[in-house]
């Protein structure tokens, strides 16, 4: 183009307006490439790019191929968000995921229904702000999320709601939101079922044990009804103390709530189990006492009571004539711990984990010659959970077990008298 | 509006103890709820273990009112804030006032819903109180949500609903009175009905002052004595020009 002008310049005798002319030209044609190129990259939406050769038809085309790979993988991107977005609202349960400062990044439509939450106004608020259960709040600080959590968010309703925490990269989590009334109130109706089958079953008991006792007392009795009389009388002491295990169970199991109590004096239960042990046993056992610390323990009397002997009657129980037993109470950091020892004859470790289900038996014919109720070990577990502690068993068959309670380093009292304080709301 | 002023700070520990302030009051609203919910529960059930327990567990929520205090006091001291955020310390100090007097209402509630269980329950089964019970509970619950939010349309519905308390309790209190004309014997029963009424009746109230302090909070408006239909044309005129 320069060289076509100078030509023509050199013809009309002026070679440099002629250059200049050319120059001005190709400039010109340059601007309004330009012009014409930004104006298509303003809205290359809705226009086709600009016709032109050379190296603005090269830099055309590399942008537009460039653009048209991005709006390919924008749309397939936002396809599948719709597509995710779609299908986690039609999931049955409620999602919300929490950021490591516990706000609220994205919820689906379920968890907002559940949990009564707004999208828009509710993204980046923290989810105990709009989640104001006290347990809740607990829950997620206490950072244990083996287990859900179950929540009325209102009192008096039936209304329950259950919450998973699913921790996930670096400590965002999943917010896992389910509905359960439904799975409350069954299990409501079945404890009520046993606490009322139980009611209902112990005053016919009571009277047929009252006609057996009497019978027995009866000098005219012929001779030969005499055993059948006794085994009755047996069987209707043990029924009875089934019911009293299952009224006691329901009532456990009425409330997860935990026990407030008093303080409680171990050393003085454990010298009382001793001697009601050692009355009913007649000698049979040795039963060893090991009271290594003073301390007491905050809880309810009477629930520690009747766990702690449950375990001391099992070791009298199975523990054959000759055999020691060892009471324990020790405190260390981890908290308190009372264990009973005995030299029994063990149990296998396949039984260890099934041990505290109701009526679950090691050996069926045994456990009934000794008269359990089968419910025992359940009533000290529920005890245990109410208190924040936790019960533990080892065993070495033919050598003997040791059934151990474990409690937290807040229920212990180091003077008797002072009432520990609740320094859960503490700053 | 406010939240996105709170991630604008240069010091991200001051940051971080704005927020964790007004989760703590948000923590003690929770706490308060529940507390409202089982007091009226243990009144209407006539559960009086339930009502004990909420009698007794009142000292957390003054426990949780004298820990943010102090917190609040802290912020003001150290970091002297400005402009909205001095509005929210301000407003967070007032709050937990209104919410520890909440509390102190339904610990009286308890107390009463405890010794009520004892006596004969009347023939409606404090039907009224239930009801009264319920808006109460939704406007504490609403005015939380409002705080929470930031939202000041949110807090002046809320603070609408409290002439609805006011009308239920005047209800409520004529009815008493033809109780007691009709049976003597009854007198002291309803006297500690209208207490718990009358409770309720404050509970609400507390709910409308957090409300306001909402409105406060974000608009920088205070709108206590100001009736509320005003208060809504005025805003919605700043809207308008905005």
């Amino acid at each position: 183009m320069v060289a076509i002008g100078a030509v023509i310049g050199g013809l009309i005798g002026h070679l440099w307006w002629g250059i200049c002319g050319a120059l001005a030209v190709e400039l010109t044609r340059h601007l309004v490439n330009l012009h014409q190129f930004d104006h298509w990259l303003r809205n290359r939406n809705r226009r086709d790019p600009p016709d032109a050769g050379g190296l603005w038809g090269d830099l055309v085309s590399q942008v537009s191929r460039l653009h048209r790979r991005k709006r390919f993988h924008k749309q397939r991107i936002l396809r599948l968000f719709r597509e995710l977005r779609r299908s986690t609202a039609s999931m049955p349960d409620g999602v919300v995921a929490l950021n490591p400062l516990r706000e609220i990044v994205w919820f689906n439509r379920k968890a907002g229904e559940l949990l009564g939450l707004r999208r828009k106004t509710d993204f980046g608020l923290q989810i105990s702000s709009l989640v104001r259960v006290p347990e809740f709040a607990r829950y997620l600080e206490k950072g244990d999320f083996s287990a859900g959590l179950r929540v009325h968010p209102r009192i008096g309703e039936a209304f329950c709601i259950e919450f998973q925490a699913v921790p996930y990269g670096e400590g965002q989590m999943f917010l896992l939101v389910r509905d359960v009334t439904r799975q409350a109130h069954l299990e409501t109706m079945r404890k009520d079922f046993v606490a009322n089958a139980s009611h209902e079953l112990r005053s016919p008991l009571t009277v047929i044990a009252g006609y057996l006792e009497t019978l027995a007392l009866d000098e005219d009795l012929p001779a030969d009804l005499r055993p059948p009389l006794l085994e009755m009388r047996r069987q209707a002491e043990r029924m009875t103390a089934i019911i009293a295990d299952l009224l006691e169970l329901s009532r456990l199991e009425a409330t997860d709530e935990q026990v407030v109590g008093n303080p409680i004096d171990i050393a003085a239960l454990l010298a009382l189990l001793r001697k009601d042990a050692a009355a009913r046993d007649a000698g049979r056992h040795t039963i060893e006492m090991r009271v290594e610390s003073p301390d007491g323990l905050m809880g309810d009397p009477g629930l520690i009571h009747s766990a702690f002997s449950n375990l001391l009657d099992n070791a009298v129980k199975y523990t054959p004539a000759g055999g020691a037993i060892t009471l324990r109470w020790w405190v260390d950091e981890l908290g308190g711990h009372f264990s009973v020892t005995d030299t029994g004859p063990g149990i296998s470790e396949e039984h260890l984990p099934r041990l505290t289900e109701r009526f679950y038996r090691v050996d069926a014919g045994r456990a009934r010659d000794a008269g359990g109720s089968g419910l025992g070990l359940a009533i000290v577990r529920h005890v245990l959970q109410r208190h924040g502690g936790q019960l533990k068993v080892e065993s070495v068959e033919g050598r003997g077990s040791t059934f151990s309670c474990h409690f937290p380093p807040l229920r212990l009292v180091h003077e008797p008298v002072a009432l520990a304080d609740d320094t859960r709301y503490s700053a | 509006m406010e939240t996105s002023d709170l991630s604008q700070h240069i010091s991200r520990r001051f940051n971080e103890d704005l927020e964790r302030v007004r989760s703590q009051v948000l923590t003690m609203g929770g706490f308060v709820e529940q507390q409202l919910a089982k007091a009226v529960s243990a009144l209407v059930e006539g559960d009086s273990l339930l009502g004990e327990t909420v009698a007794r567990d009142d000292f957390q929520v003054n426990k949780m009112e004298v820990s943010i205090d102090e917190e609040c006091s802290r912020i003001l001291a150290t970091r002297a804030p400005a402009a909205s955020d001095l509005r929210l310390i301000v407003a967070i100090i007032k709050a937990i006032t209104d919410l520890e007097r909440m509390g102190d209402e339904c610990e009286k509630i308890g107390y009463i819903a405890s010794r009520l269980a004892l006596e004969e329950r009347p023939a409606d089964k404090y039907r009224e109180v239930k009801h009264l019970g319920r808006v109460v509970q939704s406007m504490v619950h609403d005015s939380l949500d409002a705080f929470a939010r930031m939202d000041p349309e949110a807090a002046l519905r809320v603070a609408r609903q409290d002439r609805l308390v006011d009308e239920e309790y005047e209800a409520i209190q004529r009815q008493s009175i033809t109780f007691m004309m009709e049976d003597p014997r009854a007198i002291r029963r309803v006297i500690d009905v209208m207490w718990v009424v009358r409770a309720l009746e404050r509970i609400g109230d507390h709910a409308k002052n957090i409300c306001e302090y909402v409105v406060f909070m974000v608009h920088g408006k205070d709108i206590r004595h100001v009736r509320i239909e005003d208060v809504e044309s005025e805003l919605k005129q700043r809207g308008g020009k905005a």
